[in-house]
């Protein structure tokens, strides 16, 4: 009689769980990092870029709310990036949940894309044409060199300081809004290497400065393990090095629409 | 008498549970098909988007001398059929057409014109399309999602049954629309 009972509990249970399991969303399987911000899930940043976004993304949070994440994946599986990108936004959540305004910059290495979906709440801050300008002026011509660490340190210093604008803050000193970049990409293109080559010198120059006593030989290797344009980025804005502990931050549960645009590279 | 009683406020409180399972039930249909309804005009709300963005389109490459009039003819006809379709279906089939036109214009233009992959408005109305693709196809699969829970709300034992008595009727899907894989890319090699 008790076993009975017992069994007839668990059928009528298990009946329940069978009902309720009902349809299983399809889900992205891969989760946000304790850094959330960036997520180098294809490892190609180096750490110190990788603290260089985090803290930016951190500071434009506390700033204005706004969520940007970087992601890097090895391949999106022959899924649509644009497809992928937007269902990852909206599994985490990325962006407040009455604002949407999030943004997610995925790169996807061996298929060499890279994507910018843009939530609802930052479409009239980034609508698809000047995301995709920004891609062209800020990650393409990084990313072309398999510069990925450099590139998405410049596409996300762009991306966040657009979602500055927007909010009213003063961007960064350097900072040259996208609607006021030259229309010929060829000019910035030159900029980007004549800048290189600067730092680049300098770099060479500080080396043999140090290392002066203990011969010159050494100058012919690379300064860095990173390359020199990895080093560039990271030289743009120093400081802020010192955090340590990650964590804390997390989706707010903003949606996507579908907004965005991307490169072949 | 007392068993009277008894046998009455039983009934009363079955029937208030079933009135109240009814009343829940029904609002649960109505904000679902209202769900589906705001679905649904979103949908239209990005066809009219991209709708828009045709006449830019010709501003900026009516330098090109003729542009690929031929292809265009397409666009413009497909364009006029939108207009016109009278019944969702109709409608949908128009935008189908309208969507494939665009693409292969599209195409065409930038085929024949390379130098327009270095113009800078070129380049941006061409994110502006293929952001306008991408937002119709999520808003045709959120479509589905709303749709399908819809569809099992009211085809669902019992639900059916009130379903049916208030004529809730079941709503169709978008099925996977081909045309959206040939989205118009804008590569650099």
């Amino acid at each position: 009689m008790k076993k009975l009972r017992v069994f007839s509990i668990i059928a009528v249970v298990s009946f329940c769980l069978l009902i309720f399991s009902g349809c299983s969303e399809e889900s992205v399987p891969l989760k946000p990092t304790e850094k959330f911000f960036v997520n180098d899930f294809a490892d190609v940043i180096s750490d110190s870029d990788e603290q260089l976004i985090y803290s930016q993304g951190k500071s434009l949070q506390e700033r204005t709310t706004a969520q940007v994440v970087a992601v890097t994946v090895d391949t999106v599986n022959g899924e649509e990036i644009a497809e992928y990108s937007l269902n990852l936004g909206r599994e985490w959540g990325i962006g407040q949940k009455d604002k949407d305004n999030g943004i997610l910059i995925l790169l996807a290495v061996e298929d060499r894309e890279v994507y910018i979906s843009v939530g609802y709440g930052l479409e009239g801050a980034m609508p698809d044409s000047k995301t995709g300008r920004i891609l062209d002026n800020y990650a393409i011509p990084y990313f072309s060199e398999d510069n990925f660490s450099g590139g998405l340190v410049a596409v996300y210093d762009a991306v966040v300081n657009e979602v500055l604008i927007e909010n009213g803050i003063a961007p960064d000193e350097d900072y040259i809004p996208a609607d006021e970049l030259p229309t010929e990409t060829e000019d910035s293109e030159a900029g980007h290497v004549v800048i290189s080559w600067i730092i680049l010198v300098v770099l060479v120059v500080i080396y043999v400065f140090i290392f002066k006593g203990r011969g010159i030989f050494f100058i012919g290797g690379p300064p860095f393990g990173g390359g020199f344009m990895g080093g560039s980025s990271a030289g743009r804005r120093g400081g802020s090095f010192g955090g340590g502990s990650f964590g804390g931050f997390s989706g707010g549960g903003g949606s996507f629409g579908g907004g965005g645009a991307g490169r072949g590279f | 008498m007392k068993k009277k009683t008894i046998i009455l406020i039983a009934v009363i409180g079955v029937v208030a549970v079933l009135l109240f399972s009814l009343v829940g039930s029904y609002n649960g249909f109505v904000d679902k098909a209202e769900e589906v309804e705001s679905a649904r005009s979103t949908i239209s709300t990005y066809l009219q988007r991209r709708a828009d963005l045709i006449p830019n389109f010709v501003n900026t490459v009516k330098g090109y001398s003729d542009y690929e009039k031929e292809t265009y003819t397409a666009v413009t006809e497909a364009r006029a059929a939108v207009g016109k379709a009278s019944s969702v279906a109709e409608q949908e089939q128009a935008e189908e057409r309208l969507n494939g036109a665009i693409s292969v214009w599209v195409n065409a233009v930038t085929e024949a014109y390379p130098e327009l992959k270095a113009n800078t408005q070129y380049l941006a109305l061409q994110d502006e399309l293929s952001g306008s693709e991408n937002r119709i196809a999520t808003a045709r699969r959120d479509y589905n999602k709303v749709a399908k829970e819809y569809n099992v709300k009211i085809k669902r034992f019992p639900g059916n049954l009130l379903a049916g008595i208030f004529g809730f009727d079941a709503v169709d899907y978008f099925e996977a629309d081909e045309g959206a894989s040939s989205v118009p890319q804008v590569s650099f090699d």
